[in-house]
C-alpha cells in the first residue's frame, strides 16, 4: 500500500518536474510567469518551515532574507559583478546576518519571537529607505535591464528542487531530529544533550540561504527592487500562509498551501480589487481558530497523505493533533 | 542642560508614558492568557480615532473622550475574547502559540484594511490646548502635563486594582499559575475576559492620549505592537512598573533619535534597544533572574 503510494508519489514529483521543464517551450507564457512566482513563494514557505515547522519557532520575518538577498544582488549587479558572483555574495552575506541575527532573537521565545522577526523585517526597510546612497531609498534601484525570463525561470526551479532535497535531508537527518525535539520542548532537549543554541542559529542559517536565493534570482528577473516589493506584508505573510495552510513541519505541507494560495490569488484578487490584507487577515484567523495543523492534516486529506507514505510526519502530531482534527 | 533639551525630555517621557500605559495592557494580557495579542496596538489606533471621533464630532474636551472610549473598549475586548481567543485556550503549549499567533496576527490585518478603507486621511492631532507654562527658558505645554498626570493617575489606579480588589487579586493568581488558581477555584475564563477587556482599554484610552499630540494613521498598529514589545522586555513582563520604566526609556530614546539623528531613524530604535537589551540583560531591566 504504502510502497505503490511512494512509488506514484515519485512518479508524479518526476512527471511534474518534466512537465515544468517543458513548458516554457510549448509557448505558455502567461503560465510561465505564474509558476516563476509561485515558485518563488514556495521556497519561502519551504525554507520558513525549517524553522517554522520543523523547529516551531514562527520566523514572521523570513522576507528579511528575500529582500536582503534581493538588494544585495541589485547592488551588486549594478557594480559590474556578473549574476553567480553576486548570488554568491548575496547568499553569504544573508547567511551572515542570519547568523548574527540569531543570537538576541533566539533568546526570545513562542509569541515574543514571532513579534520581534516581525520587528525585523521594518527595522531592515527603514534601513534601505534611509540610507539612500546605497540602497536607492524609496525609490528602490533598477539592475541591468534584459528578459531573463527563462534562465530565471530554471534557477527558481532549481532552488526549489533544492530546497526541497534540503528540507527531506534535514528532517532524516539527526539534526532534524534535534530540531524537532526543540519544537516538542526546549529544555528537555537541552537536558539529553542537543546543543540547542547552536541548532537554532544554524536551522536559521540554513533556512535564510534559499531565501536569499530566490529574492537575488526574483529582482535579477524583474530588474527592479524597492523597499515596497520586498518588505512589504504581501511577500511577508505569503510564504508563512501557504506553510500554516498546508501543514508546517511536512514537505507536502507547503505544496499544497502554495498551489492553493496562488489559485485564490489568481482568481479572486483579479476579481476584487479591495480588502486584499483583510482577506489574509481572516484567513489566518480561521486557520488558527479551526486547523492549526494545516490542510494535510485534516480528515480528507489524512488517507491520502498516509497512502502516499507521508504518514510519519502527520503522525508525528498525532498526540497533539489527532484528537482536535478529527 | 540647554532648554531645548529639557523640552525634548518632557516630550519623550510624556510619549513613554503612553506606551507604557499601552504595554502594560499587553503585558496584562499575556500574562493571563498566555496569547500575545498581535492585535494590541491597532486598539490603541482605534482608540485613537474613536476620541477623535467623539472630539471632532460632539465637541468634546479630549480628557472626557480618554474616560468615554474605555467602556467600549471593554465590551469590544470581552467580544473579541469570546470570538477569538476562548476557542482556542485551552489547547496544549505549541498549539496555543501557532494558533494564537495566527488568529490575532489575522485580527490585526482586518482591522487595519477595514479601517484604512474607510480612513482615507491621516487623523493629525486634536487641536486642543491650554495656556502653556514658562519655568525659566523652558516653556511647557500643560496639556502634557495634564495627560501625563492623567497617565500617572491611571497607572496608580491600576495598580491597586490588582493589589487591593478580589478580582486584581485572582488576575495575579492566574498570572503566577494557572493551575494553582483553576485549583482553587477561580473562574479562569471570566477573569481571562476580564483582563483581556482591561488590557484593551489601557491600549484604547493610551490612544486618546496618542492623538492628542501625534498623527494616527491606520497603519500604525503592528509597529506600534513592536514597539509595546521592546517596552515589555525592557521593563520585564508584568509589572506595572516595569512597564512604565520601559515606556519611558523608549519615549525619551525616540524623541531624542528624532531630534539628534532626524525623523526617519525614530523607527528603528525601539528595535536597536530590544536587541541590546536581550543581548545584554534578557530577564529585563525590572525582571527578576531566573
Amino acid at each position: 500500500m504504502t510502497r505503490s503510494g511512494k512509488r506514484l508519489l515519485y512518479a508524479v514529483v518526476v512527471l511534474l518536474w518534466a512537465i515544468l521543464t517543458a513548458l516554457p517551450w510549448l509557448g505558455f507564457s502567461y503560465t510561465v510567469v505564474w509558476i516563476f512566482l509561485l515558485a518563488v513563494y514556495f521556497t519561502l514557505a519551504l525554507s520558513y518551515d525549517i524553522v517554522g515547522g520543523y523547529m516551531g519557532y514562527m520566523n514572521l520575518g523570513h522576507s528579511t532574507f528575500f529582500g536582503l538577498g534581493a538588494y544585495i544582488t541589485a547592488i551588486l549587479l549594478n557594480h559590474g559583478f556578473n549574476l553567480f558572483a553576486s548570488l554568491l555574495a548575496a547568499l553569504l552575506l544573508v547567511a551572515l546576518f542570519a547568523a548574527l541575527i540569531s543570537y538576541p532573537l533566539f533568546r526570545l521565545r513562542g509569541a515574543y519571537f514571532a513579534l520581534a522577526t516581525f520587528g525585523l523585517i521594518s527595522l531592515i526597510e527603514v534601513l534601505t529607505v534611509n540610507l539612500r546612497d546605497l540602497t536607492g531609498g524609496s525609490g528602490g534601484i533598477s539592475t541591468p535591464p534584459g528578459n531573463h525570463m527563462l534562465p530565471s525561470y530554471y534557477m527558481v526551479l532549481g532552488v526549489a528542487g533544492a530546497t526541497m532535497v534540503m528540507s527531506h535531508l534535514v528532517a532524516r537527518s539527526k539534526f532534524g531530529l534535534a530540531l524537532f525535539s526543540i519544537r516538542e520542548d526546549e529544555e528537555v532537549a537541552r537536558a539529553f544533550g542537543v546543543p540547542t543554541s547552536l541548532y537554532k542559529g544554524l536551522a536559521l542559517v540554513i533556512s535564510s540561504t534559499p531565501a536569499s536565493l530566490v529574492g537575488g534570482i526574483y529582482v535579477w528577473n524583474m530588474t527592479y527592487v524597492s523597499p515596497e516589493s520586498v518588505f512589504g506584508l504581501e511577500i511577508a505573510l505569503s510564504p508563512i500562509i501557504m506553510a500554516m495552510l498546508g501543514g508546517t513541519g511536512i514537505m507536502i505541507g507547503p505544496l499544497v498551501g502554495a498551489v492553493f494560495i496562488t489559485l485564490v490569488q489568481e482568481f479572486l484578487w483579479t476579481q476584487v480589487p479591495y480588502f486584499h490584507l483583510a482577506m489574509y487577515g481572516v484567513v489566518l484567523a480561521l486557520l488558527g481558530l479551526f486547523m492549526p495543523g494545516g490542510l494535510v492534516r485534516t480528515r480528507w486529506f489524512r488517507p491520502l497523505i498516509q497512502w502516499l507514505g507521508l504518514g510519519e510526519a502527520v503522525d508525528y502530531f498525532k498526540n497533539v493533533d489527532a484528537e482536535r482534527m478529527s | 542642560m540647554s532648554a531645548d533639551f529639557i523640552q525634548l525630555l518632557v516630550g519623550g517621557i510624556l510619549l513613554g508614558g503612553i506606551y507604557g500605559l499601552a504595554a502594560f495592557g499587553l503585558s496584562i494580557t499575556f500574562g493571563v492568557l498566555n496569547v500575545l495579542n498581535l492585535a494590541h496596538g491597532e486598539f490603541l489606533m482605534l482608540g485613537s480615532l474613536l476620541s477623535y471621533g467623539v472630539f471632532v464630532g460632539l465637541g468634546m474636551n479630549p480628557f472626557i473622550a480618554a474616560i468615554l472610549v474605555i467602556p467600549v473598549f471593554m465590551l469590544l475586548g470581552v467580544g473579541f475574547y469570546l470570538l477569538l481567543l476562548k476557542p482556542i485556550a485551552d489547547k496544549p503549549p505549541h498549539q496555543l502559540l501557532v494558533a494564537s499567533i495566527l488568529v490575532t496576527l489575522g485580527a490585526s490585518l482586518f482591522i487595519e484594511d477595514i479601517t484604512a478603507y474607510f480612513w482615507e486621511r491621516p487623523v493629525t492631532g486634536i487641536s486642543y490646548s491650554l495656556p502653556p507654562m514658562e519655568l525659566g527658558d523652558v516653556v511647557i505645554s500643560s496639556t502634557r502635563l495634564l495627560i501625563l498626570l492623567f497617565i500617572f493617575a491611571l497607572a496608580c489606579a491600576m495598580q491597586l486594582y490588582l493589589k487591593k480588589t478580589f478580582v486584581g487579586k485572582s488576575i495575579r493568581a492566574i498570572v503566577q499559575g494557572r493551575e494553582g488558581a483553576k485549583v482553587v477555584g477561580i473562574p479562569i475564563s471570566r477573569v481571562s475576559a476580564l483582563a483581556f477587556s482591561i488590557g484593551m482599554a489601557l491600549a484604547a484610552s493610551a490612544g486618546a492620549f496618542y492623538v492628542t499630540l501625534f498623527t494616527v494613521t491606520p497603519v500604525m498598529g503592528i509597529p506600534l505592537t513592536i514597539k509595546y514589545l521592546c517596552v515589555v522586555v525592557l521593563g520585564g513582563l508584568g509589572s506595572i512598573v516595569g512597564s512604565v520604566f520601559g515606556g519611558l526609556i523608549l519615549g525619551v530614546a525616540e524623541t531624542l533619535t528624532a531630534y539628534y539623528c532626524g525623523a526617519e531613524w525614530a523607527p528603528t530604535i525601539a528595535f536597536i534597544l530590544l536587541i541590546l537589551i536581550l543581548i545584554v540583560r534578557p530577564e529585563g531591566l525590572f525582571g527578576a533572574k531566573k
